[in-house]
């Protein structure tokens, strides 16, 4: 099974659905993720349980745990430059079947690809990511799926939240429908499957103060 | 040579020029911004999904969802905005960034740059810099001249696997500035203080000519004799 997983070295990661799926009995996974978190935790902390099998990512060097994990062949890393993994999610997502990129021509980045020329420039032809599952996180949701981030935590939460079948988005602040402006959304709730909460500690700026929200129940 | 990492990122801050969007990439890059000379307005893009970074915020003040590519807090200044990273390599690859400044662990007579492996080492990840160096117009290398083992980073020909080819456009080390020109290949244009011609053409590989108009004492003075003061003030 393939997830994509949003977020970058902790910025906007899906803290709250990874502690969900370290619940989970589930193995083998492709995990498309820039990074695998940030120390010890995130998508790192699956791969310790022995749950990925691969990770096709840009830089996996805040994790210590990942190094370890190749060194023991627990683990397959496939390095692949960040914006051409970023198009690779939303290429899947936009009902792509991939893309030319200039980006690593001349590099171990095209060994086995298909090299097109176009307009006397050569290019990588880089096929589309389309994953079983996503996993995003963002500031504000409503029960629709609309998606609103914050700073740079938007990062990868947009492309992965387009490249698959079923997208999880945990929030920080859930809204009803129409209480998000529709000018501020971000991502589309066409893209997302399924909304929620996100673990109130892990959340950075909640729109109400905690004690106000707990004495208006 | 403690003062080694200023003296760079001192110089390569005049490579600046007003109005450029510009690149920084993690470590001694970053620490450009810290010198950028006066006059000079210059706006730093963050390849994780910002735009115009501003000073790093006063303490306490941290907010988790503003960091740049180093998870570092981060500040916007006025007009700068934040996006998603299939946006943020638009800009990079799309050629809207003017200039890219890089660390590298080799750089070549070609302009092949070797940044993100070393065989037989750990993986970490090649990160953004293969976008960087494809899309941005100008790609700085900024590092120090000799690797810990004393041997030459500006080599005839990269051994490590190649982040880009045919990339680098200047190199600025702590002992001379370098820039690679489409029929005379690199031109040593500037020799830090404390350093010959002859000093630089034992510690550099790659081949080059020298400037006609080579500036010797360029830069670097400041930190060669902090250093000197430290040295004697330590006896040695």
């Amino acid at each position: 099974m393939s997830i994509a997983i949003g977020g970058f070295i902790g910025q906007g990661d899906p803290l709250t659905l990874i502690d969900y799926l370290k619940t989970m009995d589930v193995g083998d996974l492709t995990v498309y993720e820039n990074d695998a978190g940030y120390r010890d935790r995130g998508t790192v902390e699956l791969v310790n349980q022995g749950k990925v099998k691969k990770i096709v990512a840009s830089h996996v060097g805040t994790t210590p745990d990942i190094a370890k994990a190749m060194n023991e062949g627990r683990l397959e890393v496939e390095a692949t430059p960040q914006g051409t993994l970023a198009e690779m999610l939303r290429c899947g997502g936009a009902g792509l079947g991939g893309f030319l990129t200039p980006t690593g021509i001349g590099t171990i980045a095209e060994e086995g690809k298909q090299i097109v020329e176009l307009n006397g420039r050569p290019f990588i032809l880089v096929p589309a990511a389309r994953c079983d599952i996503a996993l995003v996180r963002a500031h504000r949701g409503d029960t629709w799926g609309n998606l609103i981030f914050r700073g740079t935590s938007r990062n990868f939460n947009v492309p992965a939240a387009m490249c698959a079948d079923y997208v999880i988005a945990e929030v920080e602040n859930l809204y009803t429908m129409g209480e998000l402006d529709p000018e501020a959304i971000h991502t589309s709730g066409i893209f997302v499957d399924a909304v929620v909460r996100a673990n109130v500690s892990y959340c950075t700026v909640r729109d109400e103060p905690l004690e106000a929200a707990a004495r208006s129940k | 040579m403690g003062n080694a990492k200023q003296t760079i990122a001192r110089r390569a801050a005049q490579e600046l020029r007003d109005g450029q969007i510009i690149n920084l990439g993690i470590g001694l890059p970053t620490m450009i911004a810290n010198y950028v000379p006066a006059g000079i307005d210059v706006v730093i893009q963050t390849e994780n999904g910002g735009i115009g970074v501003g000073p790093a915020p006063a303490p306490g003040c941290e907010d988790r969802d503003r960091a740049n590519a180093g998870n570092q807090p981060i500040t916007l200044v006025a007009g700068g905005s934040y996006f998603d990273s299939a946006t943020s390599f638009a800009m990079i690859r799309g050629g809207h960034v003017d200039s890219t400044f890089l660390g590298t662990l080799q750089v070549d007579e070609e302009g092949n740059i070797a940044n993100w492996i070393v065989p037989g080492g750990l993986l970490a990840g090649m990160g953004g810099a293969m976008d960087l160096v494809t899309g941005a117009k100008i790609v700085h290398i900024v590092t120090e001249h000799c690797a810990r083992d004393g041997s030459s980073k500006l080599m005839q020909r990269c051994t490590f696997p190649l982040t880009g080819a045919n990339e680098a456009d200047v190199i600025i080390t702590e002992r001379a500035v370098l820039r690679r020109f489409a029929h005379r290949g690199w031109v040593l244009e500037e020799v830090a203080a404390g350093y010959s011609l002859a000093d630089i053409a034992a510690c550099t590989e790659l081949a080059y000519t020298v400037a006609d108009d080579v500036k010797l004492d360029a830069f670097g003075a400041d930190e060669a004799a902090a250093e000197k003061a430290a040295r004697s003030v330590l006896g040695l």
